[in-house]
């Protein structure tokens, strides 16, 4: 039987991993939530814009990626728990 | 989950400001205004009007030509609002829309009752309303008033027109009655109170351009409210009341009290012209809507701004056709132009 109190140092590591890993995803994945809820709304408006002047596609474009930086922060977020730790 | 009220106005909000942008700016009116027919024509040709004048270009000649592809151009824009626009914002829009359906009512109907001919009755209607231009196509086809209120009878309008007694003022005031009463009800189902505010200030300046017509007229207090449109923002029941009852200088000094003042207080010295006043007072509205819709971006307000933008485009370039036709002075055409 193995001893409660002796811990093995792998298991420790492997366990650590896991909850980084863990947190990782969950920074990309509300960031992800984050940045889709605020393009909805601008991709909405950049359709409207669109369809009354395709010119307005450049901008659209622009406008829409926009809230998409939010999740790079969870993606950075996530690298730096992953390599860093 | 429910969708926010931005995500919900987002589309339709950047859309009809794209609308907007297409509309002519107002620097072009007082080069309008010293163009002749044909050049003014051939610019609108050449415009955001292009097809409708293309289309009609058959059919009609000269002011007619313009006249008709204004009104085809404007009910063509405002049922697309329609289209485009979902739940909340499509019914409101569709709700407000039904202006044009009274218009067009109470246009075959003047027209029937004075003895115009089709042709004559078909250059004033704008089928942007629920009515199609097909329907109203054969409404015009009936003979009496009587026949098109038959017509009608299985649309909303009718409760409204089955009081016909051979006067036609009042069933046309039971008409206005009718839609702002179903406004004020489609503002208050809502959750856009802004729309209410807007509709209530627009109910105001409708009752003080009657009250204004009414006191000229010399009309008896029992009948001015009669026709007065209850539900406004800073004129209530007493305050309509009591206006309606006062001799026309008074009247004009009690209206010092609303802020609808500032919108005549320059004109309040030579209140003589009627027409002077109710170009301030839509040219009041206009601003209002245009400063409101850019309090509230996200909101109702911006389509609505679009809608009375877009009519008084339509009206200042009628009047300045119409005005060159009949050879009015440009002063004259100016003072009519509300922009």
């Amino acid at each position: 039987m193995v001893d409660p109190s002796v811990v093995d140092p792998a298991i420790v590591a492997a366990n650590a991993k896991g909850i980084i890993a863990i947190g990782a995803g969950i920074a990309v994945g509300l960031c992800g939530i984050g940045a889709g809820l605020g393009e909805q709304a601008i991709g909405a408006a950049a359709v409207g814009a669109m369809a009354e002047d395709e010119k307005f596609f450049g901008k659209g474009l622009l406008m829409t990626v926009i809230p998409e930086s939010i999740a790079i922060f969870g993606l950075v977020v996530a690298l730096i728990l992953l390599f860093v730790f | 989950m429910g969708k926010s009220q931005a995500v919900k106005y987002a589309y339709i909000v950047a859309r009809v400001r794209g609308m907007k942008s297409k509309l002519i700016p107002k620097e072009m009116y007082p080069k309008f205004l010293n163009m002749d027919i044909p050049e003014i024509t051939r610019f609108i040709g050449e415009s955001e009007y292009k097809s409708d004048v293309d289309e009609l270009g058959k059919k009609y000649k000269g002011t007619d030509l313009f006249e008709h592809a204004l009104n085809q151009n404007l009910a063509l824009t405002y049922r697309k609002l329609i289209e485009v626009s979902q739940n909340e914002a499509n019914y409101i829009i569709t709700e407000y829309l039904r202006y044009w359906d009274i218009w067009n009512i109470k246009t075959i109907l003047r027209g029937k009752f004075s003895g115009a001919s089709e042709d004559e009755i078909l250059e004033d209607v704008v089928s942007a309303g629920q009515l199609r231009y097909r329907d109203l196509l054969e409404i015009i086809k009936i003979g009496t008033i009587e026949g098109v209120i038959a017509a009608l009878s299985k649309t909303p309008y009718h409760p409204a027109l089955s009081g016909y007694k051979g006067v036609l003022a009042e069933i046309e005031n039971n008409l206005d009655k009718m839609y702002y009463a179903g406004l004020i009800k489609a503002g208050e189902s809502s959750e856009d109170k802004f729309f209410l505010k807007f509709l209530k200030t627009e109910i105001d300046l409708k009752n003080l351009k009657i009250l204004f017509r009414m006191k000229r007229a010399g009309m008896e207090r029992e009948e001015i409210i009669k026709l007065l449109i209850p539900g406004g923002i800073e004129l209530k029941e007493t305050q309509l009341g009591r206006l309606a009852s006062m001799p026309f200088p008074e009247f004009v000094r009690a209206l010092e009290e609303f802020s609808y003042w500032k919108a005549i207080a320059d004109i309040s010295g030579e209140l003589t012209s009627l027409i002077n006043i109710e170009t301030r007072f839509d040219k009041y509205g206009l601003i209002n809507i245009t400063r409101i819709s850019y309090y509230y971006p996200l909101s109702i307000l911006p389509v609505l701004d679009y809608i009375v933008c877009k009519k008084m485009e339509v009206d200042n370039l009628r009047m300045i056709v119409r005005g060159k036709e009949t050879k009015l002075p440009e002063e004259i055409i100016k003072a009519h132009l509300v922009m």
